[in-house]
């Protein structure tokens, strides 16, 4: 699976219900070094309500400016939340078998928590 | 000293690009014959706008160590920044066009050779040039030599217009024979030109190549405010040689031999040699700057390593990507297309890359994640919003206006 499987990619409920999109992937470097860094581990999807397309780096910060690109963008993207990784519970794979024609979801677990988007 | 002067060098190459670039030569000889210095204040507010948004990807270049278009990547996300790239490319390839059409044309005026015979010679010595040449050797040499345009200021000295007359023009909004549609087509072209969004992915870029660091933010400013400014008067040098001779006689500029008119008029064999040499070394440099740029923008949208810093070897793909955008300004030259009028249709583009080019910058300069206690103050975060609504508005009216005039006709 590469990141582009999950960016842009509608995300459900366990019910079915539609939550919203993927709009970011939250990764921490805590692996074994490798090269320089720690190596990336998928901590989370950036999942927000609305839209699918970018927050441009708000939901990490408080940030405020500059008006009006900022307050707009906020609202656009409110309710934007993280779900933690061990929440999926399906993602879109294309060797499943399930029809190519129907739309990648990916399916979080029932009881999933929604945690802040902010750092 | 000259390390001084030579610290500014990439300012002035960045500013060559938009302002002096093969299709703003003609263009800005156009303006001055057709409209005289009535759309002067497009200049000047193309220059603000340019220093305001190349200021602040400097700074972010210098604090962060990132280039524009890897900024653009990250906050846009795939398929926006995607859409940018696409639209970028478009706008920097047919630039590259003209500006190997230009160095051809620009020789054939000293050689009489004709220019179709020039063209590869053009192409593979750019391609030498930036497989073997040192980033900063080449940034001083192109940027130095195409100060030689000087000379289109010198012939309005030495021409001895009314200054009463030209300072006139400048407070007119529109000129006798010309409808209000060309007008404002031409300066929506002009103020576009100004603002060309490799600019910023070249200058951003090239400060990563001079290993900027928070210590060089007073080098990027310098910079900027040395720069644009210059290029700016560059631009007007030449529309004022135009209004002084060819305005009056009613002569209609529609190719680059024609620039050297005026000079001629004023100073000579002499001053024309002088501004010849100005003119390959400007299309020069703007070849240089936009096929840099196709290599910047594709390696920091994928990933890649990309930089003159690093050997070919160790940056394969962004020096590969060079010579495809070299080999793919060859082609479409040998098509026998005007490499001039081939710039025309990049104003649709960048009616896309603007915006999507100059939002993440602004953003990016906000992030104290990035820029520590650089972040953008007041002044320049009401500046760059301004600017950003003057960009689409000017953007989104270019197309209609360009239909309309069928490219100024």
């Amino acid at each position: 699976m590469i990141a582009s499987d999950l960016l842009d990619v509608r995300v459900l409920d366990a019910g079915g219900t539609p939550v919203g999109w993927v709009v970011d992937l939250r990764f921490v470097l805590d692996g074994p070094p490798d090269g320089r860094l720690a190596g990336a581990r998928l901590h989370g999807l950036v999942v927000s309500p609305r839209t699918r397309s970018s927050f441009l780096g708000y939901e990490r910060s408080r940030v405020r400016h500059p008006w009006p690109i900022a307050p707009l963008v906020r609202r656009r993207h409110r309710g934007t939340f993280l779900a933690h990784w061990e929440d999926v519970a399906r993602v879109p794979d294309r060797d499943d078998g399930t029809d190519p024609e129907r739309e990648p979801v990916v399916v979080l677990q029932v009881g999933y928590t929604r945690y802040t988007a902010g750092l | 000293m000259s390390r001084r002067l030579l610290v500014v060098a990439l300012g002035v190459l960045t500013a060559i690009g938009g302002f002096v670039d093969a299709g703003d030569l003609v263009t800005n000889a156009v303006v001055g014959s057709r409209f005289g210095l009535s759309l002067v204040w497009v200049v000047a507010v193309g220059v603000v706008g340019i220093c305001v948004f190349a200021h602040m990807s400097g700074k972010v270049a210098a604090v962060s160590g990132r280039a524009t278009f890897e900024i653009i990547r990250e906050r846009l996300g795939p398929t926006a920044a995607g859409l940018n790239l696409l639209a970028s490319l478009a706008v920097t390839v047919l630039t590259l066009v003209a500006e190997v059409g230009g160095i051809a044309l620009a020789l054939q005026l000293a050689s009489s050779v004709d220019h179709r015979l020039w063209v590869p010679v053009a192409a593979l010595a750019l391609w030498l040039v930036l497989w073997r040449v040192k980033f900063s050797v080449m940034e001083n040499a192109a940027g130095l030599l195409g100060l030689a345009l000087v000379g289109f200021a010198v012939a309005v000295f030495l021409l001895g217009p009314d200054w009463a007359e030209l300072g006139a023009q400048v407070a007119q909004r529109s000129a006798a024979t010309e409808t209000g549609a060309t007008y404002w087509y031409f300066a929506v072209a002009l103020f576009g030109a100004a603002m060309t969004p490799y600019e910023v992915f070249f200058f951003s870029s090239g400060g990563v190549e001079e290993g900027w660091g928070t210590k060089d933010l007073a080098t990027s400013r310098l910079n900027v405010l040395v720069g644009f400014p210059l290029g700016g008067l560059l631009s007007v040098a030449i529309a004022a040689s135009a209004a002084v001779v060819l305005l009056p006689a009613g002569i209609a500029v529609d190719s680059m031999a024609q620039l050297t008119l005026p000079v001629a008029q004023a100073g000579g064999t002499l001053l024309v040699a002088v501004v010849i040499v100005g003119l390959v070394a400007a299309t020069s440099g703007a070849a240089i700057e936009t096929t840099l740029s196709t290599g910047y923008t594709l390696a920091q949208y994928l990933g890649w390593s990309w930089g003159k810093f690093r050997r070919p070897a160790e940056a394969p793909r962004f020096h590969l990507a060079m010579i495809v955008a070299l080999v793919v300004a060859v082609g479409v030259l040998m098509t026998n297309v005007d490499p001039i009028a081939v710039t025309e249709y990049s104003v649709v583009f960048s009616a896309v890359a603007l915006p999507l080019t100059y939002v993440p910058i602004l953003v990016v300069a906000n992030d104290p994640e990035y820029m520590g206690e650089h972040v953008n103050g007041r002044v320049m975060n009401f500046l760059g919003t301004v600017y950003l609504v003057i960009l689409v508005v000017a953007a989104v009216a270019a197309i209609p206006l360009m239909i309309v005039t069928e490219a100024g006709g």
